[in-house]
């Protein structure tokens, strides 16, 4: 992995975290991410431990946001093409071989490769090539979303 | 465990986080450093800022003023006494088990 694309891999995971904890931390964290793969730390094992820390972090804010957000940080883990059981894994991440993800496919359905931000965006439902709940009949609004709110924001 | 222990639930990751700052203070980079030379532990830096945020709201620790881009943290009076409890706790538990495999020592 080069040290561009790590950048950015770092960058778009950095990105799921909400917007108040990335103006705490967010340089800093870029900073440490750098720090840690220089040293030899495998770059997926940061990517993942930062996934799984802003996977956390949303998880711990309002409980109408949570199901949305836990869906949203499954699809980008399967864009890093993780096992979900490596989610807690830590370093042992780094030993994970990678293939593309489910979320690459979401991107030849277009003829166009999906940038790691935009997998990280990337809807669930349209993730998987399902039809939207909205657009399903019989499914109530007001049971797809309690608030109304869009999906990852920051994400 | 007493009362007194609020770091029973606190997780690994913020007692270690307690101990390699009771000796100066120190931001991420220098605690997963020093964490992994006395526990042999690797944080990850998710991790890492998971715990820092939860000990800073429960006032354990405080952010100091920001040098380039880092954060250094240190540890409060109160994150002093936590420590301790726990560790006195960990101590007695340590004592039993210890005492319960007939490990010398105990």
């Amino acid at each position: 992995m080069t040290g561009r694309t790590t950048g950015r891999l770092v960058t778009a995971v950095l990105r799921c975290y909400p917007a108040r904890w990335r103006s705490r931390h967010g340089d800093e964290a870029a900073e440490l991410a750098e720090l840690l793969i220089r040293d030899g730390t495998p770059a997926r094992a940061v990517a993942l431990s930062y996934l799984g820390g802003a996977a956390r972090e949303r998880l711990a804010g309002r409980p109408s946001r949570r199901v949305s957000a836990a869906a949203a940080l499954l699809v980008a883990a399967g864009s890093l093409g993780a096992p979900l059981t490596l989610l807690s894994a830590g370093p042992a991440a780094g030993a994970a071989h990678v293939s593309r993800a489910p979320a690459s496919r979401t991107g030849s359905r277009t003829g166009r490769t999906a940038t790691p931000s935009q997998q990280c965006t990337a809807r669930p439902d349209r993730a998987s090539g399902a039809r939207p709940a909205a657009a399903r009949p019989g499914v109530p609004r007001a049971a797809i979303s309690g608030t109304g709110r869009r999906h990852g924001q920051g994400c | 465990m007493t009362d007194a222990d609020v770091l029973r639930r606190a997780g690994d990751a913020s007692v270690l986080i307690l101990t390699s700052l009771a000796d100066g203070p120190k931001h991420g980079y220098a605690l997963i450093q020093d964490v992994s030379q006395f526990a042999g532990l690797r944080l990850g830096p998710g991790t890492l800022y998971g715990a820092l945020d939860r000990l800073e709201r429960l006032g354990l620790i405080e952010a100091l003023p920001t040098q380039d881009r880092r954060h250094p943290y240190r540890i409060t009076a109160p994150g002093v006494a936590a420590l301790r409890a726990h560790l006195d706790s960990v101590e007695r538990v340590s004592a039993v088990g210890r005492l319960r495999l007939g490990v010398a020592g105990a």
